[in-house]
């Protein structure tokens, strides 16, 4: 009878805490206070991200301000960032600490996106996949049960490589395993250096053209 | 001894959840509430500063380009650098862009109130806008932007509880359009395919959340609106 009972409240606020959920129009007065909470989290990291962006950049400014008002040009402090910007897009071999992560079976393209957009999210700077680099725009889908990377058919076990700080990179990927181990093995490993040699070359730009 | 756990674990859940659920209710005592508007005022706050953030992050961009522009008239060698960079600049997103391509809309649907419908299955959750954009680039797209917010190598999709978050903390709210640059026929016949975004689009039928996309000759895409810092990434060699 106690039990019932029990379950009955249970069951009933269950409910009405999804309904309450739910019924947020995502506005801020609206929220739950987890959501807030979590929000105020991310805020923050997003503004210290924001903060050493700004310290990079005024650093390059002076360098390059300096070279002008010696009367030359800091060639160097351009291919600096030009080499910073290959890393990002995958044009340049890059190594660092990071995870490998090994799937021990096969999964679908959406759960290999999730883990991706979760090592993103903590900061997961250069990511390869069996020896393919993969990058934001990097094509990633299942033909039934072939898992396809820019093209090319990956098997199991699959080797993800992920280049960033692993004390940030480790939380994320142990929440995505969790999700993926009721159903295949998942092994993480923290290494202290990875090496990813693999490039991408750039699309072309056909259709898209400069400016707005 | 089973039915005994259970029971408190029933009373702890309960417990937990009347908590939670009393505390989003507007009657919480005078502390509650103080709590409640200074956890929003953080936000505010936080999103302010934001946003001060970006705009000194754009400023500084404008100067390091204009000492660029100026380093790359007086030499060459720099000049030669200074094309390179420009084509990685356009790779990475830091550069507007425009061209024919596709547009695709879609928003929160309307709450069926069904209390056997606990699915919200109307709502646009994070994965569905990944799920769209992954098959954009899959389709071909040459660059795809979010409620103007541009994707790029670093962008990921993701959930603070409720809100969608996109580069650098922008909460993405309903309606949400994306543009894609690319061959609009190419694009469309992607979207299209009755096999990709399936669960979208038989929830886009029971909970009307008007998924449509429109080819169009002339869009533009917004250049990512920061930078990128590398930190773990070293170049080999």
């Amino acid at each position: 009878m106690v039990v019932s009972l029990i379950g009955l409240a249970l069951g009933f606020l269950v409910v009405v805490q999804l309904r309450s959920q739910a019924a947020v129009a995502r506005t801020l007065a609206s929220q739950d206070n987890t959501s807030v909470a979590l929000l105020i989290n991310d805020l923050n990291r997003a503004n210290n991200q924001l903060i050493q962006q700004a310290a990079a950049l005024s650093l390059q400014e002076t360098q390059l301000r300096q070279a002008l008002t010696a009367g030359g040009a800091d060639a160097q402090t351009i291919s600096k960032e030009l080499q910073t910007l290959r890393a990002v897009t995958g044009a340049v071999p890059v190594h660092g600490p990071g995870l490998q992560i090994r799937i021990m079976g096969p999964i679908m393209d959406f759960e290999l996106q999730d883990l991706l957009n979760s090592l993103r999210a903590a900061g997961g700077e250069a990511f390869s996949l069996n020896g393919s680099r993969m990058i934001g725009s990097t094509p990633i889908a299942s033909r039934g049960n072939t898992l396809m990377i820019g093209g090319h058919a990956v098997s199991a076990p699959l080797v993800l490589l992920v280049i960033g700080d692993p004390e940030q990179l480790e939380p994320a990927a142990d929440l995505s395993a969790s999700s993926l181990q009721t159903r295949v093995q998942v092994d993480i490993q923290r290494k202290s250096e990875i090496t990813i040699t693999e490039v991408i070359s750039a699309r072309p730009l056909i259709y898209a053209q400069l400016g707005r | 001894m089973t039915v005994l756990a259970s029971v408190s674990l029933a009373t702890f859940l309960v417990t937990g959840l009347a908590a939670t659920q009393f505390r989003s209710q507007p009657l919480a005592s005078s502390n509650r509430l103080a709590r409640d508007e200074a956890l929003r005022q953080s936000v505010n706050q936080l999103e302010d500063q934001n946003r001060a953030l970006k705009a000194r992050v754009q400023a500084l961009q404008a100067e390091v380009k204009a000492g660029e522009d100026e380093s790359a008239r007086r030499s060459s060698a720099v000049q030669q650098v200074k094309a390179l960079l420009d084509e990685q600049k356009a790779i990475a997103g830091l550069t507007a862009l425009h061209g024919p391509g596709l547009t695709i809309v879609l928003r929160d649907g309307v709450d069926p109130n069904d209390p056997a419908d606990r699915s919200l299955g109307w709502t646009i959750h994070y994965q569905d806008l990944q799920d769209i954009v992954s098959l954009l680039w899959a389709s071909g797209a040459e660059a795809v932007a979010v409620n103007g917010q541009r994707v790029v190598p670093s962008t990921s999709f993701h959930y603070a509880g409720v809100n969608i978050l996109i580069n650098n903390a922008n909460r993405l709210t309903s309606p949400y359009t994306v543009t894609a640059l690319g061959d609009p026929s190419t694009l469309a016949n992607g979207v299209g395919d009755p096999d990709q975004l399936a669960e979208l689009k038989s929830r886009n039928r029971i909970y009307r959340l008007g998924l449509s996309w429109l080819r169009s000759t002339r869009l533009s895409v917004p250049a990512y609106d920061t930078t990128f810092l590398v930190k773990s990434a070293q170049p080999l060699g």
